[in-house]
């Protein structure tokens, strides 16, 4: 009886790996691969609960973008030129060039959650340093039963105009355990391989050009505004330099 | 990931459309570039303006500000305040006041605006509730085997438990929490958990908890829980601190309580732990763990067959580690270590430091694309003992043969080991299967008769995101002995 059990189960297992190892090769089509590189799904359910929370994030990635740019133009039949335009626009509106994109999927079939204010509930560990979000859907502030989507943004540079992902392998996205009654230990982490990246292809032709201007001319508008803040105080500062001058003249004449 | 393709398809037809027409129609006061234009595209596109008709808002061409005005008082009217975010209700504000003058002339009423916006800022602060409720109706075979908990009845219907959760954010710096549950068991209401969290940015930019707390789990992803099986170790409530430091590359978390026994002060111990987990990159990581139980009065485990063990000191480490070789398919173990303190000495036929070890393959279903795939092997020396009473989805009745049934006896002198395969299969958003076949087995003449499996098959339905059904049969066999038992059960889960 021993025998056929375990016969039993290892003809099963056998089974179910060739389906695992059958299957694989499938999945691997396209931009799919690359577009589920870049994204984590984790599911919690408390023992007995029907409906779980799901928690789908995807890390944009040049990679990341430049695959879902690529699918979208092979969907559309986009022009060299089309294309371009719509790299521009998309890199634009998820403001890359200043932020780090995440997008936050949360499909909750349990108890509803209540996360505000959202930006307590998640930081990104980049390097050693941890960061709070700069922006993210307000959405994810109020009562969260069912489905909702959005982007939330961090830093991309620090104070002094730094890449915070130089030389940096891995990012690491923790949100509060206590976001939801499922969650059971200290944080809920998802980890990229940021290193992996590949910028080149994105970073390259008229978008990219485009978007450089636009990044220099914010600089050039920020520089500006130091140079007449300086002004500003050298102004003052001479100003307060001739009165004192013009004071100590007239304390010598007397 | 479509919300953000139209928005962006709205903000690209306006962007490079806008020089073009505005050129072509100079007379229009509202020229293509104005921010309204953009305001109502975006509002468009996330759904919040559902239906305003495309014979006023021509979205492709300048407009007089009364055709604009037009166009948001008709969005006015249809607006989907579910689908608006707090932004998206400023941005409506914004363009009402600024066509407030035309929407006036037009006659539309804007206070209801907002009302609404109260609506929505009530989720912002105050206390927040949350809870579920589940009932079930039970069909078991054995009157009074392993699933009947009446004993003389085979159809029950039960409240296996429920939840009501209160938080309540205090600052930006303490939150409270507690939870209420009513346990099908004794049927009483209990403070499953109650504590303060405390973040102390200045020391060591730590996280406390100080009170009752039952959800502390250090094995994540070594146990199915969609299947209702639970961490090995911890998982109980305990009264005390806890201490969270999150760092880039892992976390390490240490605790300290009171186990308070309501039946007497038996198996009252004081709790005491740490474990550091750390994430080498997105494929690797480990955790290494320690857990000591130091009770309180030497609780005397119940050895049908030596007699009794008087426990001073249960300890327990181990070593976990994933592997991820992709997003959808992991390998992933723990291998542990029991060692006991008992007043007056070990026994001469008792191991006091026995190990155990598990490996699990997790493959999700975006691999295999129709299933999900948990397999899962154990094995636990004789003596080794975990803290759950055994692998079971359905609950069953005390005292009664359960899958893995004696994992948490100290006691069991022959060595275990159990084989699962788990499976779910999501069809759609409403519909889902799950499969589960167990095959436990125990060392020694003695221990094979308690060998046994465990048949599992279920169907889930989402009515909506608060409500929904399962149904689901359960089998448990022994292999060497005349025993089995089966169950239909259909769970109904409200939550809110």
């Amino acid at each position: 009886m021993e025998g056929k059990r375990i016969t039993r189960l290892i003809g099963l297992s056998v089974l179910l790996f060739g389906m695992l190892f059958t299957a694989v090769p499938g999945f691997a089509a396209d931009y799919s691969k690359t577009l589920a590189k870049w994204t984590r799904q984790q599911t919690f359910r408390e023992p007995g609960a029907i409906g779980p929370l799901e928690m789908k994030v995807t890390y944009y990635s040049a990679e990341y973008v430049q695959a879902l740019i690529e699918t979208e133009a092979e969907k559309n039949l986009w022009t060299k030129d089309e294309k371009e335009n719509y790299t521009y626009q998309l890199l634009k509106t998820l403001n890359m060039d200043e932020m780090i994109p995440i997008h936050v999927e949360f499909r909750n079939y349990g108890p509803s959650m209540h996360m505000a204010p959202f930006d307590e509930q998640v930081e990104i560990w980049i390097g050693r340093k941890k960061f709070k979000p700069v922006d993210y859907d307000k959405r994810f502030n109020f009562r969260l039963q069912g489905d909702r989507d959005g982007m939330i943004y961090f830093p991309r540079y620090d104070e002094k105009g730094k890449p915070l992902l130089e030389g940096v392998s891995s990012v690491k996205l923790s949100f509060n355990s206590g976001i939801h009654m499922y969650i059971r230990g200290s944080s809920v982490d998802f980890i990229w391989d940021v290193h992996k990246d590949k910028p080149e292809s994105l970073y390259a032709g008229r978008a990219a050009s485009r978007l450089e201007l636009d990044r220099l001319i914010k600089r050039i508008e920020k520089l500006n505004a130091e140079k007449r803040d300086l002004e500003n105080k050298l102004n003052e500062l001479n100003n307060e330099l001739s009165s004192v001058n013009k004071r100590v003249d007239e304390l010598q004449k007397q | 990931m479509k919300k953000i393709l139209a928005l962006v398809a709205v903000i690209a037809l306006v962007a490079f459309a806008a020089p073009a027409f505005a050129a072509a129609n100079p007379f229009m006061d509202v020229p293509m570039n104005h921010w309204a234009y953009d305001a109502i595209g975006q509002l468009a596109a996330r759904g919040v303006l559902s239906g305003y008709p495309d014979g006023t808002y021509k979205g492709n061409q300048p407009m007089t500000r009364y055709e604009v005005a037009s166009a948001v008082a008709r969005a006015l009217a249809v607006v989907d305040m579910t689908k608006a975010s707090k932004q998206d209700v400023e941005m409506l504000k914004k363009l009402v006041v600024e066509f407030k003058d035309e929407l006036d002339a037009l006659g539309v009423k804007v206070d209801k605006i907002d009302s609404r916006v109260a609506v929505l800022e009530e989720g912002v602060g105050g206390w927040k509730i949350s809870g579920s409720f589940r009932m079930d109706w039970k069909w078991a075979d054995q009157t009074a085997g392993t699933y009947a908990q009446d004993g003389d009845e085979d159809l029950t219907m039960r409240q296996p438990s429920n939840y009501l959760q209160l938080v309540k954010r205090i600052d930006d710096k303490v939150s409270y929490r507690a939870r209420l549950r009513r346990m099908d068991g004794n049927r009483n209401i209990e403070w499953a958990e109650n504590f303060i969290t405390v973040k102390f940015p200045d020391l060591w930019d730590t996280t406390m908890k100080f009170g009752r707390s039952d959800s502390i789990v250090w094995e994540n992803g070594l146990y199915h829980d969609s299947l209702g099986d639970d961490a090995w170790f911890l998982d109980d409530r305990i009264e005390g601190i806890v201490l969270d430091k999150n760092f880039a590359m892992g976390n390490f978390s240490a605790l300290w309580g009171h186990y308070d026994d309501a039946n007497g002060g038996v198996g009252e111990a004081t709790w005491y732990g740490a474990r550091v987990r750390f994430n080498f990159n997105e494929q690797f990581n480990m955790g290494l763990n320690a857990l000591i139980k130091d009770y309180d009065n030497n609780p005397e485990f119940d050895n049908p067959v030596v007699g009794l063990l008087p426990f001073e000191k249960w300890q327990t480490y181990w070593f976990d580690f994933g592997v991820n070789f992709n997003q959808n398919v992991a390998l992933r173990g723990m291998y542990a270590m029991n060692k006991y303190d008992i007043a007056g000495g070990t026994p001469v036929w008792m191991d006091d430091s026995p190990n155990a070890y598990k490996i699990i393959v997790d493959v999700k279903q975006d691999a295999l694309k129709f299933t999900s795939l948990w397999l899962e092997y154990a094995k636990l020396d004789a003596f080794f003992a975990t803290h759950i009473n055994g692998l079971s989805y359905a609950e069953q009745a005390a005292g009664n043969p359960k899958p893995a049934t004696l994992i948490d006896k100290p006691w069991r002198p022959f060595e275990m080991k159990y084989w699962m395969i788990a499976a779910e299969q999501k069809w759609n958003d409403k519909w889902a299967t799950f499969q589960r076949y167990l095959d436990v087995d125990y060392d020694t003449a003695i221990g094979d008769l308690f060998d046994h499996t465990n048949w599992l098959f279920g169907v889930r339905y989402m009515y909506t995101s608060a409500l929904q059904f399962e149904l689901m049969y359960d089998k448990i066999e022994a292999d060497n002995v005349n025993y089995s038992d089966h169950m239909i059960r259909f769970r109904t889960s409200i939550s809110f």
